[in-house]
């Protein structure tokens, strides 16, 4: 069976809603579901249109349908049909745990998979392969994490079936379409508990979610990426080349047993609680840290003996990449900064700390600004619990916005960075 | 990285079985739907991987807790009220030799009508959809429930509902049996398991005048012989009695999660009857008087 599939599409307009449907087509996502609701619903309504359960009707679902069905892709999706974002998040649990197939240990060694796997129904594995199935995606508006809270939290509970699992959340963190005003952020990161992250651009919001499916699987746990309004919504041109994962979608089905881990009862989730908050949890840290590149974040030097470092995330990093094009700027950057480190990033939680930990003492840091945007400060807190922790001698700055501009109000974020 | 983790005090959890009244109705329907299975492969002489095995997907409650303890055939309880979209996620996972059955109470039921009406309208599978009507057996505690009609509320949402008394385990085997076919043609099937609490049982029966029934096992029971044999053995050679299982046939009591039967003692016995209808390998099993096998309206006992 061909493994990948090469697609070249041509120029398109695509949108962050279509970039994210993007990267899970490349990471080989065979089951979508969601409830619709400002300003996620085309994402989901993508993949309604790629199944064929509704008219393609924009270019992106035309060229991309057409070049999906000369390979065989096999999608599944489920958007109206699904009462409610509990339902549709259910439901994703349900494809998600029958784990048929196995690939073979990409990220994590002998003694991390022990830790993983070692106590499921696969624990005899001799060569200690991944055991997968469906990767699925499900999305929701930011008010759908709480209607599907029940739904979530039983995914951790069963990690390491979970994994596969991608959960796309749009924030409306301006309450354009809603009626509250949210940051999903503290949802996913802080009740959660799951690896969350914020795209920045509908130009690389595809490789963050592919990636974090193959990262994440292997780990056992869903994640979440996260996208604010302007970002679900806007559009820019791309020479759209894919290259799907067909090993992925094409992978055997089945359902195993495993009760231990499937049947949510006390005396079964108590101790996998644990396990999830001392042991894979920091997991997770360590391998953000050791893929921090392959997530699609960036560490970058401006100027010469940095001792500030910039960490930008979501909004702040989309609109920091002027610096880099404009000498202008980079040159406010510097007097205003001096010499820094910019970490470009998408993680929100768990940060890597030891990554963090080693810039700040190889370069002898001194002040932190955390750029990040909403009202949670999920960034921000771990920074400072960082700090704290390690002992280090550097101050740590809330340089954030504590809500999302509105979106006819453009607003300036490399202005703020170099005002702030 | 430690290669295992190490176990700590809190991890050391205990279980803690659900433990059903000896003549609870919940606890006959799970059986069923696992004999049924048996007998479909039997029938079509399926062997080895080309088999059908059920996937037992279900709701939090005590009716599927038991069905989890006493017969390990619940793979999956995940959220309250989700037992069937859950159902149908595995469905798009799952191999085509694995039949997804989903499972509920009456209170996961109310809970379940979105994913319910999801299944029934999902044209590429089947659907067996079982009740357990706690109306009647007020499994928790005599509740009162939501005023259900399963007929017409199952039957708008595109089932055939079968009402099924779960005393006839028998009967209801067949009935799974062919549901399983009926599922590979995409019928959509709800089964309600009308019980009636065993705490009822006594009630109505006593106030109509009506004694009911009981087991007897015949001195062909595995069972009753393998406790003479011990017996024996800790009459004549007592330092052998560590040598013995301590039981050799339990499969009646087991199946049915009967107190009386496992404890072979009739006096525990409500006189729900299931055991009537309980294939016994050497058939030393049966019942004697009436019972709510026959019917669970009192009213046709008398």
């Amino acid at each position: 069976m061909k493994k990948t599939g090469a697609l070249n599409l041509g120029r398109v307009r695509l949108s962050g809603n279509q970039a994210v449907a993007r990267g899970a087509l490349e990471a080989g996502v065979r089951v979508a579901t969601g409830y619709p609701g400002a300003p996620i619903s085309d994402l989901q309504g993508s993949f309604e249109q790629l199944a064929g359960n509704i008219r393609r009707a924009s270019p992106f679902t035309v060229k991309l349908g057409q070049a999906l069905d000369e390979v065989n892709y096999n999608l599944t999706a489920h958007w109206g049909t699904t009462t409610n974002e509990d339902n549709a998040f259910a439901f994703a649990l349900g494809a998600v745990i029958c784990k048929g197939d196995r690939k073979k240990r990409e990220f994590l060694t002998e003694d991390e998979w022990d830790l993983v796997y070692g106590e499921t129904a696969f624990a005899d594995g001799k060569n200690k392969s991944i055991p997968v199935g469906s990767r699925v995606m499900c999305s929701f508006k930011h008010l759908g994490g709480n209607t599907a809270a029940d739904a979530i939290r039983v995914a951790v509970n069963i990690v390491p079936y979970s994994g596969g699992l991608g959960i796309a959340s749009g924030d409306d963190r301006q309450g354009t379409a809603s009626q509250t005003m949210q940051d999903n952020k503290v949802l996913f990161s802080l009740h959660f508990r799951i690896p969350t992250f914020e795209l920045h651009s509908p130009l690389t919001a595809h490789q963050t979610v592919r990636n974090c499916y193959r990262l994440f699987e292997e780990l056992g746990t869903p994640f979440a990426v996260i996208m604010n309004y302007d970002l679900s919504y806007r559009e820019v041109s791309v020479d759209l080349a894919m290259e799907v994962d067909l090993g992925a979608n094409m992978r055997q089905k089945s359902f195993t047993r495993d009760p231990k881990h499937l049947v949510t009862i006390g005396p079964h989730i108590r101790p996998r609680e644990n396990k999830f908050h001392a042991h894979l949890i920091p997991l997770f840290r360590k391998k953000i840290g050791e893929y921090f590149d392959f997530l699609g974040n960036k560490v970058q030097q401006y100027g010469e003996k940095p001792r500030t470092l910039l960490l930008l995330n979501g909004p702040f990093r989309e609109d920091f990449q002027l610096v880099k094009h404009d000498q202008t700027l980079k040159n406010r950057l510097l007097k205003k900064f001096g010499g820094i480190v910019a970490v470009e990033t998408t993680v929100v939680f768990p940060q890597p700390q030891s990554l963090y930990k080693k810039l700040i003492t190889k370069l002898a840091i001194e002040k932190i600004c955390v750029f990040e945007e909403g009202y949670g400060r999920v960034i921000y807190m771990q920074l400072l619990d960082l700090v704290s922790r390690y002992g280090l001698d550097a101050k740590v700055f809330d340089c954030g916005i504590p809500y999302e501009p509105r979106i006819y109000e453009r607003f300036s974020y490399i202005d703020h960075i170099l005002a702030s | 990285m430690a290669a295992k983790l190490n176990r700590t005090q809190d991890e050391i959890t205990y279980m803690r079985p659900v433990s059903n009244c000896a003549g609870c109705g919940d606890t006959k329907v799970s059986w069923s739907v696992y004999e049924g299975m048996k007998r479909f492969n039997r029938e079509h002489e399926l062997k080895g991987k080309d088999r059908y095995q059920i996937v037992y997907v279900a709701d939090r409650g005590c009716g599927n807790l038991q069905g989890y303890h006493a017969y390990h055939i619940v793979d999956a309880i995940l959220c309250m009220g989700t037992g069937a979209i859950v159902g149908e996620g595995i469905k798009e996972s799952c191999s085509e030799k694995q039949i997804v059955v989903t499972a509920s109470g009456d209170g996961g039921y109310n809970f379940n009508i979105s994913g319910s009406k999801f299944a029934a309208k999902n044209k590429k599978w089947g659907a067996i959809n079982i009740i357990y009507n706690n109306y009647n057996i007020r499994m928790t505690g005599g509740q009162i429930p939501l005023e259900t009609d399963f007929d017409k509320e199952g039957a708008a949402m595109g089932f055939e509902v079968i009402h099924v008394n779960p005393y006839r385990v028998d009967d209801n085997a067949e009935l799974f049996k062919g549901l399983v076919d009926r599922y590979l043609n995409k019928d959509k099937v709800m089964v309600v398991a009308d019980g009636v609490c065993v705490l009822d049982m006594r009630r109505e029966a006593a106030s109509v005048g009506l004694k009911l029934g009981h087991f007897i096992k015949s001195e062909e029971c595995l069972d009753l012989k393998f406790a003479q044999e011990r017996e024996m053995v800790s009459r004549d050679e007592p330092e052998k009695l560590k040598e013995l299982p301590r039981f050799k046939c339990r499969l009646c009591g087991i199946g049915l999660r009967c107190q009386a039967l496992l404890n072979n003692d009739p006096g525990l016995c409500f006189g729900c009857g299931a055991c009537a209808q309980f294939p016994c390998p050497v058939g030393a099993l049966s019942f004697e008087g009436r019972s709510y096998a026959i019917s669970t309206d009192i009213t046709e006992l008398i």
